[in-house]
C-alpha cells in the first residue's frame, strides 16, 4: 500500500496563532492546509480530504463545534480526525461541548508545540486504524455480496437443469416425479430469492414464501390434468430462517399428496392452505382438501404414508419444528401441524 | 399479441429454461444473447418486443448499461431477472420503464405471470 502523505487542516481566524501552529506542524513534517472561516474548512474538508483537522472553537462566521459536528454527520468527512483547541478562559465547557459534538481531542490554547505534535501523531495513528478497518469490512460486505450472488446463481442453475431434464420425458409418471423434486428443490431455494431482500436475513416472513410456493406448485403438474382451486390465506408472521425451510417443505409434500389424492370425482378439487399464529407461542398450519378423504388412496394405495419419501419428510420436519401433527378426515382431508413460535429475536446489523 | 422476446443471460442452460417459460407462457423467443454486444446485435436484427436482462453479464457487461441502450436505441423494455435485485438496481432502471423484477432463483409461475403482464403492459402501450 502507497504512503500517502498526511494532510492536516488548520483551522484559525487568528493569523499570528494559525502562523505558529502550521509552524510546529510544518516542523514535525506534516503537510498542512489553512482555514480562516469555518465556511472555508468545511469546503476544504470535503476537497483537500486531510486526515485531521485542527478546528479552532472561535471563528468568524460560525462556531468551530458547530463546523466539528458538521464534519462528523456527513458520511464523506466524517472519519476526518479533529483536534478542537480552545483558550484557556472558557476551555472547561468548550471541552465538553466540543467532545459531545463528536471531536477526538481538545487542547487549549497556548499549545505546547511537543504536545500539539504528539497529540496530531496519536490522532493520525487513529485515523490509519479505523480507515483499515472499514476498508476491510467493505471488502467483507463485497465478499458475502459475491458469496451470496453465486449461492443464488447456482441454485438456479440446479432448478433450470432439472426442469430441462424433466422436459425430455413424454409419460406423465416420468415427469411427475421431476415434478416432485423440482417442487422439492424450489421449497428449498426460493428461500434465498427473499432472505437478503430482508433488511433483516435471520428471519423470513412466511406470507410471501408459502403463498409463491404454492402458486408454483399449483402449476407444477402434480397428479391428474384436472384444475384444482389452491387457496392461500396465509398470515403474516416471521420464523426464524431454518423453521422457515422446515415448514415450506411440509407445505409442499401436503400440497402435492393433495393434488395428487386428494381430487373429489364429482366436485372440483379445493385445497385451502393456512398459516394462523393461534396466541404468542404457538401458530398452526393448515392444509385440508374437499378430495375423497380417506384412506383406499392413502392407507391402501400404493404410496403407504408410514413408507413414502413424503410421509417421512413430514414426520421428520414436523418433529424437527418441535410440533404436533394432527389428521382429520372430515369432509376431505386436513392435516394440521401446530408448533411453538420462538420471538425471533431482533437483527441488529450493527452487533 | 404474441410477444418477441430477446433473452439476454449468460448462463445459457438457464436462458434455455427462461425460454421454455417465456413459450410456455403463450409468447415467442426471437434470440437468446449471452453478452451485451450480442443483445444489441439481436436487438438490431431481429427487433423483439421485449428482453429479459440478467444484470450480471458475461465479459464484465452490465445488464443495465444494455438494458439502458435497448431503450434509447430501440424502445425495448425489460423485465429483470437476476440473483442481485435490491433498491440501487431498482433505482438506476426507473427511467428504462422496466416491465418487472423477478430475483433468482426464480420461481417458473413468476416468471410465467410476469411475461403475460409484460404483454399486456406493452400492447396497452402501443394503442
Amino acid at each position: 500500500m502507497p504512503v500517502l502523505p498526511e494532510i492536516i487542516l488548520n483551522v484559525d481566524d487568528n493569523e499570528p496563532g494559525r502562523y505558529a501552529t502550521t509552524r510546529i506542524l510544518n516542523r514535525a513534517g506534516f503537510q498542512v492546509l489553512e482555514a480562516g472561516t469555518g465556511k472555508e474548512a468545511l469546503r476544504l474538508a470535503r476537497s483537500a480530504s486531510p486526515q485531521l483537522v485542527v478546528l479552532d472553537v472561535n471563528l468568524p462566521d460560525m462556531s468551530g463545534i458547530d463546523v466539528c459536528r458538521q464534519l462528523k454527520t456527513d458520511p464523506a468527512t466524517a472519519g476526518i480526525m479533529v483536534l478542537q483547541v480552545s483558550a484557556t478562559n472558557i476551555a472547561v465547557l468548550d471541552r465538553v461541548s466540543s467532545l459531545s459534538a463528536g471531536a477526538d481531542s481538545f487542547l487549549v490554547e497556548p499549545m505546547e508545540p511537543e504536545e500539539l505534535e504528539a497529540v496530531a501523531r496519536a490522532l493520525l495513528r487513529l485515523h490509519r486504524v479505523e480507515a483499515e478497518l472499514r476498508r476491510s469490512l467493505a471488502e467483507r460486505e463485497m465478499l458475502l455480496r459475491e458469496v451470496n450472488h453465486r449461492v443464488k446463481n447456482s441454485l438456479q442453475l440446479v432448478l433450470s437443469m432439472l426442469s430441462l431434464q424433466g422436459g425430455e420425458f413424454r409419460e406423465a409418471g416420468a415427469r411427475e416425479i421431476f415434478a416432485k423434486a423440482i417442487a422439492r428443490v424450489t421449497a428449498i431455494a426460493s428461500i434465498h430469492e427473499r432472505l437478503y431482500q430482508d433488511t433483516d436475513p435471520l428471519s423470513i416472513d412466511m406470507q410471501t414464501y408459502l403463498t409463491g410456493l404454492c402458486a408454483e406448485l399449483a402449476r407444477a403438474g402434480i397428479g391428474d390434468e384436472r384444475h384444482a382451486d389452491l387457496r392461500t390465506d396465509i398470515e403474516s408472521l416471521r420464523l426464524p430462517t431454518e423453521n422457515g425451510v422446515s415448514l415450506a417443505l411440509i407445505v409442499n409434500e401436503l400440497v402435492m399428496n393433495a393434488l395428487k389424492h386428494g381430487r373429489p370425482s364429482e366436485r372440483s378439487a379445493i385445497i385451502n392452505v393456512s398459516l394462523r399464529r393461534l396466541d404468542a407461542g404457538h401458530a398452526r398450519l393448515t392444509i385440508a382438501d374437499n378430495g375423497p378423504g380417506i384412506a383406499v388412496d392413502r392407507a391402501g394405495g400404493a404410496e403407504k404414508p408410514a413408507g413414502g419419501l413424503g410421509s417421512r419428510l413430514i414426520n421428520m420436519l414436523v418433529r424437527q419444528l418441535n410440533g404436533e401433527l394432527r389428521i382429520e378426515h372430515a369432509d376431505g382431508y386436513a392435516a394440521h401441524i401446530t408448533f411453538p413460535v420462538q420471538a425471533a429475536a431482533p437483527w441488529d446489523s450493527k452487533s | 399479441m404474441g410477444l418477441e422476446v430477446l433473452i439476454v443471460e449468460d448462463q445459457m442452460l438457464i436462458a434455455i429454461h427462461l425460454q421454455d417459460l417465456v413459450e410456455e407462457a403463450g409468447h415467442r423467443v426471437a434470440a437468446i444473447a449471452h453478452d451485451g454486444v450480442s443483445a444489441l446485435a439481436a436487438a438490431a436484427n431481429h427487433r423483439p418486443t421485449i428482453a429479459i436482462m440478467d444484470i450480471r453479464l458475461a465479459h464484465g457487461a452490465s445488464g443495465i448499461d444494455v438494458a439502458r441502450q435497448l431503450y434509447e436505441e430501440h424502445r425495448i423494455r425489460c423485465l429483470f431477472v437476476s440473483a442481485n435485485i435490491n433498491e440501487d438496481v431498482r433505482q438506476r432502471v426507473a427511467d428504462l420503464r422496466p416491465l418487472g423484477f423477478i430475483g433468482k432463483p426464480f420461481l417458473a409461475a413468476e416468471v410465467i405471470a410476469a411475461v403475460r403482464a409484460a404483454a399486456i403492459a406493452v400492447d396497452s402501450n402501443s394503442c
